[in-house]
């Protein structure tokens, strides 16, 4: 096992921006956005709903230029994913880089069976015989944990469960044994039990296969329990990074105070929770100022004029924020 | 011990199943889903009762045999004593007043032509809650009541955001001034600061109106918060019922062990007591005989395999549906 101290950057984003619309009306979903991930970790990526996570995944995909317009960089193995050519996206999409979504019906096609599905991933990728390409389907089935995966290549998506087409989805997207695996909320639509079990899953084939992962979610336990890194998004900004542990045990930005502590956990039972007051601004006209300063209550004059920049800290936290909040140990990030 | 509101005894019910094509031809027998295998609880006035299980295993069902949009194929619901679907009964407009459902997309529940003042006179005037003149000053005591500003009133659904709009269907089924409201999965679709404000504003109606609640979701830390207790379902059966805190902290039936272990900790050094649960939930069309649970469960005998076990009072804990609860460590 290789020590995690020496770490190889897999994609290393910076400036990432996505405006959708054209004339009068822009949406900026994604705005200066940035982060590394490296070999075999794990960074989680949460926000509120419209924060723009969804956007961010797609936008290193190359999906969102089809409707918007991307600038920024996402290095990957020397290339700008920005602004390759999506006929050289075509290759890397679904190969070196894989995506799972939500709804897996969304990438599945209901009319294929699912080996063939796993078949055609593999021939666009890979350089594999046919021989070798049904080992590797039925193998894929086995290591995401669906029974007699043998007999099941002959299936249809619709004759699988919810957590067992979400598994059908991850065997597709990591047949090709992607380097970087881009995961848009993989569990929200499932029960607690199925979310542990492919959890665990994404985990160990980060483990096995030394894979990048970026995992989007709107539960804070999931990423506490499953990621690294976590960067936290409002309003199409990442206002705060660090590794997992110090940003859920000491959350310096405002934004991540308020949403650790709307979490039910550790509040005695039916007395009124924690609630961020207020609701996120209308992309269509974010104040000039801090994005979260209407609702911060840490809320100073130069709050509602000036911008904070994503400053970097003593230990490698970033927080975007003119009044951080203090850290427990003191200055420690 | 309050009083039960409502005493559900029993109670079954198997959706009629789909014949497809291929089963008529190979004449293989029609299944029905059982969603309901002779379900037993009483809300108790004033309580929240929280009801949590794996998707399919009848907790919707179960609501909407309560509000009567379903009928049972066994078993009874009494409301204050009165059988609610005894024939005699079926026409009462005072039950489906006085127990109220909302569900988790007001979208599909709230008529998008009408404005909020539309929607909230209609249920007055339905169940002829006030006279017409005091209408308009209802309306605003509900606006207050949801906290949503006056000119709420004239805006249509779509118009407001998701708590906002899950803030109108609680003032709908308030307006008709219910004793009961079943919540199904009510706050699951909303980010959690949302689901924050609409938790605190259920409880604190349920401290002003005395009002009587079951809390369906899926969210267990949710379910833990707001419930006094809670029932815990699988495959169509209460397999655990008993008061919140003790269930939540030291669950005794091993499916209640597993799925709570399930749920994932904030804390990332607390990587909880795992408990994997093996294999799928198997189908309501082909229920496993003697325990449901026990094509799965850690603890089985040769008798569970058999003998179905029956939900029995355990001491110290609540009431669980286990041959081995006596012996099976809480976790
Ligand atoms: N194709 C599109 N055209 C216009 N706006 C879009 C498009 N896709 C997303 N958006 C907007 O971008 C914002 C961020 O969306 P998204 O990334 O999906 O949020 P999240 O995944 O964090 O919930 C939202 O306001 C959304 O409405
Ligand atoms: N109207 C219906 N017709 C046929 N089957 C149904 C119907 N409603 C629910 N079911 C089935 O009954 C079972 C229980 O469903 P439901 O009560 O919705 O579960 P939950 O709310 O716990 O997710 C499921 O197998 C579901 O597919
Ligand atoms: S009755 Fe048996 S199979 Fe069922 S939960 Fe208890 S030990 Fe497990
Ligand atoms: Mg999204
Ligand atoms: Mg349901």
């Amino acid at each position: 096992m290789t020590l995690r101290s020496v770490k190889t950057p897999l994609l290393e984003v910076s400036g990432l921006c996505t405006t959708f619309g054209a004339g009068d009306t822009s949406v900026p979903a994604v705005r200066d956005v940035g982060f590394t991930i490296n070999k075999g970790e794990i960074l989680g990526l949460v926000g509120e709903s419209g924060s723009g996570k969804s956007v961010t995944l797609r936008s290193v995909l190359g999906l969102s230029r089809r409707y918007g317009r991307t600038t920024g960089s996402a290095l990957w193995r020397g290339e700008n994913l920005v602004t390759l050519p999506e006929s050289d996206m075509r290759r890397i999409r679904g190969g070196e880089i894989a995506m799972i979504f939500q709804e897996p019906m969304t990438s599945l096609n209901p009319l294929l069976t699912v080996g063939v599905q796993i078949d055609e991933t593999l021939k666009a990728h890979t350089d594999m015989s046919a021989g070798e390409r049904k080992k590797r389907a039925i193998e894929m089935l086995d290591v995401v944990g669906i029974p007699a995966a043998g007999s099941r290549l002959f299936e249809y998506p619709h004759q699988f469960s919810g957590g067992m087409r979400q598994r059908v989805m991850i065997a597709i997207a990591l047949a090709a044994r992607p380097k970087l695996l881009l995961a848009d909320e993989p569990t929200t639509a499932l029960d607690v039990t199925i979310q542990a079990q492919i959890l665990d899953l994404i985990l160990s084939l980060a483990k096995d296969f030394d894979m990048g992962v970026i995992l989007v979610t709107h539960d804070l336990g999931v990423v506490a329990q499953t990621c690294e890194q976590v960067a936290v998004m409002y309003a199409g900004r990442i206002v705060e990074q660090g590794s997992v542990r110090s940003v859920l045990r000491e959350p310096r930005h405002p934004y991540t105070v308020g949403l650790m502590r709307s979490v039910p956990q550790n509040v005695p039972p039916r007395t009124p929770l924690y609630s961020i007051p207020g609701t996120p601004p209308s992309l269509l006209s974010l104040p000039d100022g801090c994005a979260f300063a209407a609702r911060c209550p840490q809320r100073t004059a130069g709050c509602e004029t000036g911008r904070p920049e994503l400053e970097t800290l003593k230990g490698g936290r970033s927080v975007a924020c003119f009044n951080r909040v203090e850290a427990k140990g003191g200055a420690a990030a | 011990m309050s009083e039960a509101v409502l005493e559900i005894r029993d109670v079954s019910l198997a959706f009629k199943g789909k014949r497809s094509l291929l089963d008529v031809l190979s004449n293989t027998p029609v299944k029905n889903v059982n969603a309901l295998n002779g379900v037993s609880l009483d809300l108790r006035q004033g309580e929240t009762l929280g009801v949590v299980g794996e998707s399919g295993c009848g907790k919707s069902t179960l609501a909407r045999c309560i509000v009567r949009l379903h009928e049972p194929n066994g078993g009874s619901v009494h409301f204050h004593g009165m059988d609610v679907f005894a024939s005699h009964e079926r026409g009462d407009r005072t039950y489906n007043r006085r127990v109220q459902m909302m569900f988790q997309d007001p979208y599909s529940s709230l008529n998008p032509r009408m404005t909020t003042g539309q929607i909230l006179s209609e249920a007055l005037r339905v169940h002829d809650m006030c006279p017409e003149d005091d209408v308009p000053a209802r309306l605003a005591n509900l606006m207050d009541l949801v906290q949503l500003p006056g000119d709420a009133l004239e805006k249509y659904p779509h118009e407001f955001s998701g708590g906002q709009r899950q803030r109108i269907a609680i003032a709908r089924a308030l307006a008709v001034e219910p004793e009961v409201l079943i919540a199904d999965e009510l706050v699951s679709a909303l980010d959690v600061s949302v689901q924050a404000q609409i938790v605190n504003l259920l409880l604190d109606l349920q401290d002003r109106l005395g009002l009587t609640i079951l809390f369906v979701a899926h969210d267990l830390r949710l379910v833990r918060h707001v419930s006094n207790r809670v029932a815990v379902i699988y495959l169509g059966r209460i397999v655990e019922i008993g008061d919140s805190e003790t269930l939540f902290a030291s669950p005794s039936h091993p499916y209640s062990q597993a799925l709570l272990s399930a749920a994932p900790s904030l804390d990332p050094d607390d990587k909880g007591r795992k408990i994997h649960l093996e294999g799928e939930l198997p189908s309501p069309l082909d229920i496993p005989p003697g325990c449901p649970f026990h094509v799965r469960c850690r603890h089985k005998s040769p008798k569970c395999t058999t003998e179905q076990p029956k939900l029995r009072p355990i001491a110290g804990r609540g009431s669980v549906a286990c041959h081995h609860a006596e012996e099976i460590e809480n976790v």
